[in-house]
């Protein structure tokens, strides 16, 4: 999946390696960036993997991140990954790498659309265009969900294996949300505010208070059918 | 098997197998071939279904090699929306065809504009009332032994007729659950209940195909059964409730009569319409690191009714299956079984009490080969024609089964 400059996921060093380059260099003309991370936990302690992490620019407005591409393949009758988020505007390609065929469907008010995979047919992106949560299903494997966060926010990302996320932004005030579909909260947001001045390294931590609900078991025999 | 192998059954399954998969791959269907092979070893007489008394599939003198299963599935898409799915099937018995099909159906699967969804089945096929058959062809991916309550519905029941099912999707809400209402009406199910009384519950993985009879049954009227009879022209009904979080706990219930007329018959073949109710619930939980637990319970009653007096069985039958995935490639299970037919009738035409003990190891090798180790011991008192030829009440029988299945391709979704 290509990842637009101003996000990062795991393995992003070399990335955020080149921005902390371009932020040198960047130095003598303008305020040098803050370093924002994020790190989310559960209740036990343990990291939170892909969590939606969005930061919002509180005072100037900050234009929404830049539309890209993004890829959400179809592997073992799961979506993979399971929760994506994308800038509005973005397209997301379903490639299918199962042997079966899928029906991909969403009724979810951001984007209501219907697309059949069948094995070895390319199909064109899906174009995600309004902002909020998709929700995904497969109308002939029931089981298989699938999110897909699509946001206005200048700076975005899903956390690590290790619960982190981090980016470069600009010295200001700025709203963090932090997001996963199988949190208890209801209202799907945890909001935390942070202000950064010129170089600093800023770390939010933040802990659910309750535990996510289980996961599906993970990946059943692939013969075992629809029953 | 020998025998088998000696008719050539197999050989001539293949080539019509093969012939049709070449017929179907053109035309980019979803098909699937297996070949199920046991080595078998029995302290059991024959079978129930074989014209004996014991409840489970292999007697002693079937230990060795035996035929588990052939199956060749097959689903044609139709449009979209549109399904046909053939399940065809043979367990290398007596039955009248060496193959036949146990489902055929067309199903009508819109995709959800809402949050409600609407699916239509029609055709043949198992009313939705198994938590363990999961698997492709209705068979179970934790043991080769159904439970007592899944071989007599493999037995004797079928859906002939059409289902709806309406689906509330929660999950696609942003809740963690999904409710559904499921209801059938069918016909030609009207001598389902006839085994049961007559052999009372088996631990088997045969299923009856279409219109085929149970086993070699000697009943009173001196046939085997068929249960796939329409006798009176009233339709059946079952209406069901499910609950599920997906991959996590499935709760079912369903209540089931076929609304047959006890005291109808056609005399000219001493087929009588056997009166079927029975209401059944359970529930299927899954956990995290691949911990599978599933309840359920069935009780009801068949009757039929000559001009002689009413003739009643109450049955029912629970288990408890615990299973445990270690790793991508092995399953342990265990599962516990209890089942009861009673006779109410003066001359006690049958009565059992039993309970069984499975244990299974399944190895996946995640491609084409699947190996399962089973281990299956059923301690019942039996029928009352067990007595009638002077055998011992209630017979353990021990059957122990390694089965070494390979699969081609993918069907049944």
């Amino acid at each position: 999946m290509r990842l637009p400059a101003r996000s990062s996921r795991t393995g992003t060093t070399t990335a955020l390696a080149l921005m902390a380059l371009l932020g040198a260099l960047l130095c003598s003309l303008r305020a040098p960036a803050a370093t924002l991370t994020v790190a989310v936990t559960l209740p036990n302690g343990q990291p939170l993997a892909d969590a939606v992490v969005t930061v919002r620019s509180n005072g100037k407005k900050l234009p929404a991140a830049a539309p890209m591409h993004a890829m959400m393949d179809q592997m073992n009758r799961m979506f993979a990954p399971e929760v994506l988020v994308v800038p509005v505007g973005s397209s997301v390609s379903f490639p299918n790498s199962d042997s079966v065929s899928h029906q991909i469907y969403s009724f979810s008010a951001a984007k209501r659309f219907q697309l059949p995979l069948y094995r070895g047919k390319p199909y064109a992106p899906v174009l995600f265009d309004r902002v909020g949560v998709v929700i995904l299903g497969c109308n002939i494997h029931d089981w298989m969900i699938g999110y897909i966060d699509v946001t206005d926010a200048p700076f975005y990302g899903t956390t690590d294996a290790q619960g982190g996320w981090a980016a470069q932004v600009p010295p200001g005030d700025y709203e963090i949300t932090v997001w996963h579909p199988r949190m208890h909260e209801l209202t799907p947001t945890l909001v935390r505010e942070i202000s950064v001045d010129a170089g600093d390294r800023a770390t939010l931590a933040l802990q659910l208070t309750k535990p996510l609900r289980p996961a599906p078991m993970e990946g059943g025999s692939p013969s075992w059918g629809s029953y | 098997m020998g025998k088998l192998l000696m008719s050539g059954t197999p050989l001539r399954l293949a080539f019509g197998a093969a012939l049709l998969l070449a017929t179907v791959a053109a035309r980019g269907s979803d098909w699937e071939l297996d070949l199920d092979l046991r080595a078998v070893t029995s302290d059991a007489g024959a079978s129930v279904l074989d014209g004996g008394y014991s409840p489970v599939r292999f007697g002693e003198h079937q230990s060795g090699l035996q035929l588990g299963r052939l199956r060749l599935a097959l689903d044609l898409p139709l449009g979209e929306v549109w399904k046909l799915h053939l399940d065809a099937s043979a367990w290398g018995n007596t039955y009248p065809n060496p193959i036949g099909l146990t489902e055929a159906y067309l199903e009508f699967r819109p995709y959800p504009r809402n949050d409600l969804r609407l699916r239509i089945k029609a055709g043949a096929f198992y009313p939705p009332l198994s938590l363990e058959n999961r698997a492709g062809g209705w068979a179970s991916p934790y043991t080769l032994s159904y439970s007592a309550l899944d071989s007599w519905i493999a037995e004797e029941l079928r859906t002939i007729g059409a289902e709806a099912k309406v689906d509330w999707l929660g999950t696609r809400l942003g809740l963690p659950l999904d409710i559904s209402g499921v209801a059938g009406v069918y016909g030609w199910n009207e001598v389902a209940g006839g085994a049961l009384a007559t052999g009372g519950f088996l631990l088997d993985d045969r299923q009856t195909p279409l219109f085929g009879r149970v086993g070699e049954l000697e009943t009173e009227g001196g046939a085997y059964v068929n249960p796939f009879r329409e006798v009176d022209g009233r339709a059946g009904y079952y209406g069901g409730m499910e609950l599920n979080f997906p991959g996590r706990i499935l709760i079912t219930a369903l209540h089931y009569d076929n609304r047959a007329d006890p005291a109808a018959a056609d005399f000219a073949s001493q087929i009588f319409a056997w009166h079927t109710t029975f209401d059944t619930a359970g529930a299927r939980v899954e956990y995290g690191p691949g911990w599978t637990l599933i309840g359920q319970w069935m009780g009801g009653r068949t009757a039929i009714a000559p001009p002689t007096g009413t003739l009643e069985w109450p049955f029912n039958t629970r288990y408890l299956l615990l299973s445990k995935r270690i790793g991508t490639h092995h399953t342990l299970s265990v599962r516990y079984d209890q089942f009861r037919v009673d006779s109410r009738n003066e001359e006690s035409d049958g009565e059992q009490n039993g309970h069984s003990w499975t244990a299974a190891y399944v190895f996946d090798s995640g491609k084409s080969w699947t190996a399962t180790l089973e281990y299956l011991r059923v301690i019942s008192s039996s029928y009352s024609q067990r007595e009638d030829f002077d055998l011992p009440g209630p017979v353990a029988d021990t059957q122990v089964q390694l089965a070494v299945r390979y699969s081609l391709g993918a069907a049944g979704y």
